[in-house]
């Protein structure tokens, strides 16, 4: 039972991360209908920034001090992520927007690689897992229950208030300000969205680079929490959320972040109970978002079908 | 006396197709003009280039004057023209009042609240379904929604195009009726029509366009009556 | 208070990426007004055209280095210590020499010029920077390629100059046509061009695998001297282009298709008799073949019925393994060995249905959702077979020690003499991918003009219109994922024997992608780009090993420069339109124009999607 308990509290701090990551795929894609598949080396980046920030940018009589330290870290991560964000979505998407829908796609490919070789060949020591220093208070809050513990961190209570918090004052700011609007209208039919006025390339870049800034922050919390940062998870992660943001409906916010928890809980679980273990882990991720697409293409939230009135 | 909106030999292409050939008309501040001609003239093409979705080929399109040919389409809007499309084409998956909120959305001032009372006013069907969602209107309530969405913008011009498309014809005269009241309340109207009859009784000017060329011109009363335009248009022989 | 470093750091970058972008737009713009100002003025070509033609024979016959860099004198005696007789020039500067010469002579020949010139001269500035980039890069900083001291070496800045007044001097008036030569000439003629011409392939093919031998210690300077000697072929093709040569060979051999394809075979099956018949290029040769069928095999799908697979590398990797647990190898699931011809039948068809199956979510996922699909399919291979799924894959230990292929008592892995010709070992694997690849072209070419082929490339175009014209597009579909998986089951069952040793790892995704972008480089749906895009991305990385680590970012722009600027790839295929070249329109469908006047306008571009 504790270990069910246990199990589940990890899935919920993992799905609280993807969830932070999934909202940028799912907004991007909701509005210019773009697998942004550089959206997880953006995650990455953010991490390894927001640790650059820390190693050479932070004097280290601030560096002991997490709520001067950590804002400050969030802050890098997502600054550097959002002009990565701006500049692929100027220089490699924007030229591509009117083109056959693979060409936007395969270059998303290529901006993954480029990002994460970048990282791996020119961020000191990047070949291998960077450590990352242990900023933020490092409680472990342990219960006695029914048949043995189960701890909870900091960090984690951490990440998951910042995911939920960031979804629903993203989710407010979708729905009711008058740039959600547009960007909503956007999603919905450019061309008449362009008749109301509605810039469209700001109103994209600007979904690129809300996308992009949560990615940052959750590049640095998975930094924190894992207490290292590796060129191999932005891949990995980018995939998870993609799961993730299928799986709750492409284009919901709401979706993105149910569907971040139950990815974070589906592979906490698998791991332990499902044959073959951690192993196999995420071949029963890739297999729901086998089983999601081909029998509920549109998800848990999404609309059945793009329909222009 | 210039006029609010004129457009000179305008051509506009679509890849190698040349949609819009040469096109000039002009639009008198206060006027109701419409523009007439069968499917594909380019009528269509021409609004849409007019409200700068498209960029023209060749010719100039004026506004108040200034060149508005090469501006993006939130510019010309800012200038004043608002373009009600064919199609209606709503914001289905949202309310009527966020889709009035988006005909507003380039507005400042502090007028939205009241011109929005306005459109309430004048299509009492949409105030009572404010919170509904768009796409779940008949055809003849979106079209009210989708002109009560231009008016938002408060035009100087605004550019109706095929208003009265699949409506009933007591539908139609509604609509009609609005377009003029909103004339008689000072927004210059461009009307696109296939239906040439009840738009050509409502204008002051009418313009025939025929494969990409404005062909025939002239007060929308004799174009009525010219025996060209009732035998292409209206069927007669 | 001390600084952190990082600041220090971002003080110099951000001045110098500000600097480098300053750089790049003067450089834009520069360009930009140079043509506008020479377009229109003719009269400037002649001069242009001869002097830039009489600056690169100065530049060919200059030294290009001023010293000798760390690894060693840079090659072709262009370093000024060695350069002894001015005439006697060789590699990267002979070739510099041969295309000013050739544009000096066009400009006194009664041909069309611009085009000619304007290749020559863009060969030209490809050789200069390429050079001078290595030079100045490697150690030998500006100095280098310019002055030090009291010596200098101007060769690659005249060089630069030289091509720029070339190319300047073919934008100096109109566009000209490409000149259409008739193919109305007698057999004899015809067989004997072709012959010429696929030979002359043969041996530019040899030469670059042989130029400046296989990168690495032994020969630091493998790069700059293969990148010359592709740049001046690229200028050679592309004079030869503005001529009409190319296109009226190319039309030649599809006027005579079958003595194209026996004269290929035998032009291919000569390469082990070249200079290039060594070890190693067999070995890389063989590899590049099982990429090729492999790329042709990911063509069907991706290029003709448009359905993006992002884990095609799965299905050679099921080949390569049922052939592996067939071979008789120790690790070997199956304790018996099958004859080769046997396995390579069971791989085909193992990968073939784990292709249908692949393939079978197409029937309800479109676009971008089914490379997502693809893409997870890929992963569950690589997973399984890393933790060695039903023990047969070996997982982290692989399995190794497959034998080579034995026909007749005659291993594939021993060098070979014909006739008391020696031939390097592996030569037998190198015929058999030749043999393969050819096979797989035949069956492409056929499955692209038939009933099926017809119906995959409608559903590329418009799936609805195709469903609607009653193609079983469901049924179509499957099938291309099926016969694209075969194809790579077999080229997988060769690989197998070939490397000896079969690895999950040799599957991940970014081969996937790397079989992508040989499709996407040549050209999405065109067979001979298939074969270039497999052969470019894996000679590149054996001629650039001192760039070994930058492989897969260079990779990555790679894909994205593409899309930008040649998104039909570097071998167009000629049948289909484009289906990645952009219209050019403002974005709105052509079909829209044909939509009734009720009908809302783009809705049909949104059903496409």
């Amino acid at each position: 039972m504790a270990t069910l308990l246990q199990q589940l509290i990890n899935g919920l701090v993992l799905g609280g991360l993807i969830a932070l990551i999934a909202l940028g795929y799912t907004m991007v894609y909701g509005i210019i209908q773009l697998i942004n598949f550089a959206h997880g080396e953006v995650f990455m980046v953010g991490g390894f920034a927001s640790l650059a920030t820390y190693s050479y940018f932070i004097p280290e009589s601030w560096r002991s001090d997490w709520w001067v330290a950590l804002p400050l870290m969030a802050l890098g991560g997502a600054l550097v992520a959002v002009i990565l964000a701006v500049i692929m979505e100027r220089f490699a998407y924007r030229p591509l927007r009117n083109a056959p829908r693979l060409a936007p796609l395969i270059t998303a490919l290529g901006v993954s690689v480029v990002l994460k070789e970048a990282v791996r060949l020119f961020y000191p020591g990047a070949t291998a897992p960077v450590p990352f220093p242990r900023v933020f208070v490092d409680e472990q809050y342990t219960f006695e229950i029914f048949d043995g513990t189960i701890t909870i961190g900091s960090t984690a209570i951490l990440m998951i208030a910042v995911s939920v918090i960031g979804a629903v004052v993203l989710q407010t700011y979708i729905t009711k300000s008058r740039m959600g609007r547009a960007m909503r209208a956007t999603a919905q039919d450019p061309d008449t969205a362009r008749l109301m006025g509605v810039n469209p390339n700001r109103t994209i870049v600007l979904t690129f680079v809300i996308g992009a800034a949560l990615a940052g922050i959750a590049g640095v919390l998975y930094g924190i929490q894992i207490t290292n940062v590796d060129t191999e998870v932005g891949f990995l992660y980018g995939i998870f959320a993609f799961t993730a943001a299928v799986l709750g409906g492409v284009g919901s916010i709401k979706g993105a972040v149910i569907g971040g928890f139950a990815i974070g809980l589906i592979k906490s679980l698998a791991g332990q109970y499902f044959p073959g273990g951690t192993q196999y882990d995420l071949v029963w991720i890739f297999v729901l978002l086998i089983v999601v697409l081909v029998f509920r293409p549109q998800g848990l939230f999404g609309e059945p079908e793009r329909v222009r009135a | 006396m210039t006029a609010l909106l004129e457009v000179e030999n305008l051509s506009v292409a679509y890849g190698a197709i040349e949609a819009v050939r040469d096109v000039s008309f002009s639009v008198e501040e206060g006027q109701i003009v419409s523009l007439i001609g069968s499917n594909g003239a380019g009528k269509t093409t021409t609004l849409r280039t007019v409200s700068g979705l498209l960029r023209p080929k060749a010719g100039d399109i004026r506004f108040d004057g200034k060149s508005i040919a090469n501006a993006d389409a939130h510019e010309i809007l800012e200038r004043g023209v608002a373009h009600c499309p064919e199609g209606r084409r709503l914001f289905g998956r949202m309310t009527v009042e966020e889709n009035l909120h988006l005909g507003a959305y380039v507005r400042k001032d502090a007028g939205v609240a009241k011109d929005m009372a306005r459109v309430y006013e004048l299509f009492p069907v949409l105030g009572q379904r404010r919170q509904q969602k768009a796409g779940l209107f008949s055809g003849g309530e979106q079209q009210m929604l989708a002109i009560g969405r231009a008016m938002m913008a408060k035009p100087r011009l605004l550019m109706l195009d095929e208003p009265s498309m699949g409506l009933s014809p007591i539908m139609t005269q509604r609509i009609f009726d609005t377009i003029k009241e909103l004339q008689s309340q000072g927004t210059t109207i461009l009307l696109v029509e296939q239906n040439a009859l009840a738009a050509l009784a409502q204008s002051d000017r009418g313009y025939v366009v025929d494969l990409g060329r404005t062909t025939l011109e002239g007060p929308g009363h004799d174009l009525l009556a010219d025996p060209r335009v009732r035998a292409a248009y209206l069927g007669e022989d | 208070m001390n600084i952190p470093i990082g600041w220090k750091y971002l003080a110099i970058f951000i001045p110098s990426v500000l600097g480098l972008i300053g750089l790049l737009v003067l450089i834009r713009f520069a360009w930009k007004k140079g043509t506008e100002y020479v377009t229109p003025r003719p009269t400037l070509s002649r001069p242009l055209s001869i002097g830039g033609a009489a600056l690169g024979i100065v530049a060919a016959l200059m030294p290009w280095a001023t010293f000798v860099l760390n690894e060693g004198a840079y090659p072709d005696k262009s370093t000024l210590q060695f350069f002894d007789s001015p005439w006697a020039v060789s590699g990267f500067r002979l070739h510099t020499l041969l295309l000013s010469l050739v544009a000096l002579a066009v400009v006194f020949a009664p041909i069309r010029k611009h085009r000619i010139h304007k290749a020559l001269g863009w060969s030209l500035i490809g050789i200069a920077l390429i050079n001078a980039a290595f030079i100045a890069g490697n150690g030998g900083g500006f100095g280098a390629i310019t002055s030090d001291g009291s010596s200098f070496a101007f060769g690659a800045v005249i060089g630069l100059v030289a091509g720029i007044a070339l190319v300047f001097s073919g934008k100096a008036g109109p566009v000209e046509p490409i000149p259409h030569l008739s193919t109305d000439v007698s057999r004899v003629v015809a067989y004997a061009v072709l012959v010429v011409s696929f030979t002359a392939l043969l041996l530019g093919v040899a030469m670059m695998l042989n130029a400046g031998g296989q990168g690495g210690v032994g020969n630091p300077y493998a790069g700059p001297i293969f990148l010359s000697l592709l740049a001046f072929f690229a200028g050679v093709l592309g004079a030869l282009h503005a001529v009409g040569v190319t296109g009226w060979i190319s039309r030649l051999s599809d006027k005579h298709k079958w003595f194209s394809i026996v004269v290929l075979l035998a032009v291919a099956l000569g390469l082990p008799f070249t200079e290039a018949g060594t070890d190693y290029w067999m070995t890389t040769a063989t590899n590049i073949g099982v990429y090729a069928a492999t790329a042709i095999g990911l063509n069907i799908v991706v290029g003709l019925a448009g359905l993006l697979d992002l884990g095609y590398v799965a299905f050679l990797g099921i080949g390569a393994f049922v052939a592996a647990n067939f071979s008789g190898a120790a690790a070997a699931k199956m304790g018996f060995e099958l004859p080769f011809l046997v396995a390579v039948i069971i791989a085909a068809i193992v990968a073939g249905v784990f292709g249908a199956v692949v393939g079978s979510p197409t029937l309800r996922v479109r676009g971008d959702y089914l490379a997502i699909v693809t893409l997870a399919f890929g992963e569950i291979f690589k997973k399984s077979a890393q933790n060695d799924i039903g023990g047969l894959t070996g997982g982290a230990n692989a399995i190794p020690g497959v034998p080579p292929i034995n026909w007749f008592g005659l291993s594939f892995d021993k060098p070979l003499e014909i006739a008391g010709v020696k031939l390097p070992s592996g030569v037998m694997y190198y015929v058999l991918i030749i043999v393969l690849v050819a096979l797989v072209m035949v069956v492409f070419a056929n499955l692209k003009n038939s009933r099926i082929g017809r119906s995959w490339i409608a559903i590329r175009e418009d799936e609805d219109a195709a469903r609607a014209m009653g193609i079983k597009t469901g049924k179509a579909k499957i099938l291309a994922f099926l016969i694209g998986a075969t194809l790579a089951g077999v080229a997988g069952a060769v690989f197998a024997h070939k490397t000896s040793t079969v690895a999950y790892d040799s599957f991940q995704f970014i081969e996937s992608v790397t079989l992508l972008a040989a499709v996407i480089l040549g050209g999405m749906g065109s067979i001979p780009g298939a074969v270039l895009g497999a052969a470019l991305l894996l000679v590149l990385p054996e001629k650039l090993r001192e760039f070994a680590d930058y492989r897969l970012i260079l990779f990555g722009f790679a894909l994205i420069l593409i899309m930008r600027f040649r998104p039909q790839g570097l071998v167009p295929d000629k049948h289909r339109r484009a289906e990645l070249a952009n219209e050019g329109a403002e974005g709105v469908p052509i079909e829209e124009l044909n939509l009734p006047d009720d009908t809302p306008g783009g809705a049909k571009a949104q059903v496409a999607r």
